[in-house]
């Protein structure tokens, strides 16, 4: 249960991070400049994307109606987050992600 | 006149109504977040009992002992038993229904003396009366949410950038760096703050509007509560009224049936002293047999398995065959606020003879709204996500409350002498509600340690000092440069936070609160950490116009 919950905070915060990417200004500060420009409109779906597996994963922590309530925490406190990482720690807002992934894939294994 | 647009009028309005309401709304948020955890905050308070866990079958068992030893004539018995949150043991004799009788060693059974303390049920009381008479704390805190209220709307008008600067926050550049706080904590936990504010105004609704209760059911609360619960009658009015006791019976076996179909009926009608029970109830009391209490531990089980974990036991003529077992949930099994809701059993033959209620539909709306604003529900993670959410909220407010001197700090010789008269009384009272009030509510709990736990009227003096903190920063405020009143303030507000864990050797503590003291190290590194970011701007002016110019440069 508590991996499921750090999955799904993790997850919001990966979500949030896709949207961030989505635009120009943060694409510019965190993004190689040597990436072609369609990866950048690609971070947008993606991120929704990643905010609807964040639901999923929150489904195993709560049932149904309060896993809706805590949704809109997650992704609140994971924008949050983000916007404290970006500018002090932007390497580390970028590679937090990468460990959300392994949690919720512990999470998808365990089950 | 120039015409102003609609923008820079909900600005204004923004600006003003914030400013003034905002003062109370950081008052109510604080405390607020404080309250999410008011049982946990309570139970640090009375270091005298355990905090271990123990079957609750067990405690049960310990406080039947006790009461029968010592209250064995008594009408009623309630037992509060251990839950997660609150893991102490309390019981009490008599009509009383809400805890804070004896407390007992849940292991031992033997009575706890615990100091007398305001609890964290301050910070609860504080939260929606502001320590006022009820009613009209009520309608402060209301007044208050309904400017909270206006200023999300008009903050979201006015706000231009709201999705192009939505992750945006530049550190270190004035008031610059305070407008990106204000507005990213404003918009990305703008579903929080409007949820908790309407939720908040929708608890108190008979309150706020009265009109239809007035005119319907002629003021009265009573009738529009029966309507609403759809039954004519209400066991909380009748408990432990022997009169009434056939009729009850009658009522409550009529609304299991209704509520959980037929199979709930053999259940309630067979097992209950169906004609007997009731002239036993109409004779007088001693006529009813002396008998044995049934088992508690498979009735426990039973209610747990039907409401969830329990909260307390009322045992309505323990020791005699019309003995009537009530059982209540905790709050929070789910999201609906389920205050008032119990079970209720045979106290002989342990058979369930009603069922909780279940709420009608306009009744279960504001029940939930209520119940996502009490946020009891969803175990601890939820109650962090809330702590964090509201903690945010605060920011946001005390951002806002501080932007306005620093937008006014530059300017404010040129709007003549009350301009700045009013400039600087916003400054001063700015420092006692953001650093004072934090001051004040970690003093309270430095109170509950130091005061001599023998003082008469020990609560009291805990609120007393916690009143006299506030006082005294709203003093020190004045009197002190105001940037060194923050930094003192809010330093001396992070030293005892830090230090709140020393307070365990001030005196015996039973039992541990790991994760109350944690969060409050926690909290003392973060106003720590405000402290030292207050005083910094003078030393970064140069590096400030480096970033500027190597911006420029891009």
């Amino acid at each position: 249960m508590n991996l499921a919950l750090i999955a799904s905070l993790l997850l919001a915060y990966a979500g949030m991070l896709g949207l961030c990417l989505g635009m120009e200004r943060h694409w510019k500060q965190l993004a190689s400049p040597r990436l072609p420009a369609f990866c950048r409109r690609l971070c947008a779906p993606l991120g929704g994307g990643l905010l609807g597996l964040s639901i999923h994963a929150a489904s195993f922590v709560w049932p149904g109606g309060m896993a809706v309530v805590a949704w809109f925490g997650l992704i609140s406190l994971g924008g949050l987050a983000l916007l404290m990482l970006l500018p002090y720690a932007p390497r580390l807002a970028l590679w937090l992600p990468a460990a959300g992934g392994l949690a919720w894939a512990c999470v998808y294994a365990g089950l | 006149m120039k015409q102003k647009t609609l923008t820079q009028s909900l600005s204004w309005l923004h600006t003003w109504s914030g400013l003034i309401f905002g003062w109370l709304l950081f008052a109510i948020f604080l405390t607020g977040t404080l309250a999410v955890f008011d049982k946990e905050i309570d139970a640090w308070m009375r270091p005298e009992l355990p905090t271990q866990l123990i079957d609750q079958a067990e405690a049960a068992q310990r406080a039947l002992d006790y009461l029968a030893a010592r209250h064995p004539d008594a009408s009623t018995w309630n037992i509060g038993l251990p839950t997660e949150r609150s893991p102490s043991l309390s019981v009490s004799a008599g009509e009383q229904r809400r805890g804070g009788g004896q407390y007992l060693d849940p292991h031992s059974g033997e009575p706890l003396e615990a100091r007398e303390t305001a609890g964290g049920g301050f910070f609860f009381r504080f939260h929606f009366t502001l320590n006022m008479p009820r009613n009209i704390g009520i309608w402060v805190v209301g007044l208050a949410a309904m400017a909270m209220l206006v200023a999300l709307i008009s903050g979201i008008v006015i706000h231009k950038k709201i999705f192009k600067e939505f992750f945006t926050f530049r550190p270190a550049k004035g008031q610059r760096s305070w407008l990106d706080a204000h507005n990213a904590t404003g918009v990305l936990l703008l579903p929080f703050h409007l949820m908790i504010t309407y939720t908040g105004l929708v608890i108190f609704y008979l309150i706020y509007m009265p009109a239809a209760m007035d005119a319907l059911f002629d003021g009265d609360r009573d009738a529009l509560f029966r309507e609403l619960r759809g039954a004519p009658a209400e066991q909380r009015a009748e408990a432990g009224r022997q009169p009434t006791l056939a009729q009850r019976g009658e009522q409550s076996g009529e609304r299991a049936e209704r509520q959980n179909g037929a199979s709930e009926r053999p259940a309630g009608r067979g097992e209950r002293p169906n004609g007997q029970g009731g002239r036993a109830g109409e004779q007088s009391r001693p006529a009813a047999e002396a008998a044995p209490l049934t088992a508690l531990g498979p009735l426990l089980a039973e209610a747990e398995r039907v409401i969830g974990p329990v909260a307390g036991l009322s045992i309505q003529n323990p020791g005699r065959s019309d003995a009537r077992i009530e059982a209540r949930p905790v709050l929070g099994n789910r999201i609906e606020l389920t205050k008032g809701q119990s079970m209720q059993f045979d106290g002989v033959s342990g058979a369930v003879l009603r069922m909780p209620t279940e709420s009608r539909p306009s009744q279960l709306t504001q029940r939930v709204m209520a119940g996502l604003h009490f946020a009891q529900f969803g175990g601890y993670p939820m109650r962090w996500l809330y702590f964090l959410c509201s903690l945010a909220s605060c920011a946001m407010i005390a951002t806002g409350l501080v932007l306005f001197t620093v937008k006014r700090r530059r300017r404010h010789e040129a709007e003549g002498a009350v301009g700045a008269l009013l400039y600087r009384v916003a400054e001063r009272l700015n420092i006692a509600v953001v650093a004072g009030l934090a001051l004040a509510c970690v003093g309270l709990l430095w109170a509950n340690r130091l005061l001599p736990v023998e003082l008469a009227q020990r609560g009291g003096w805990e609120v007393r000092v916690f009143f006299l903190v506030w006082l005294a920063t709203l003093g020190h405020a004045i009197v002190r440069p105001w940037l060194q009143a923050w930094r003192e303030q809010l330093g001396l507000a992070a030293a005892l936070c830090l230090g709140l864990p020393l307070l365990n050797l001030a005196g015996m503590v039973r039992g541990s609160h790991f994760w109350l003291e944690a969060s409050a190290v926690a909290l003392g590194a973060l106003l720590a950490w405000t402290c030292w970011k207050v005083g910094q701007p003078p030393q970064e002016r140069p590096a400030r116009r480096a970033a500027k110019t190597l911006a420029e440069a891009n």
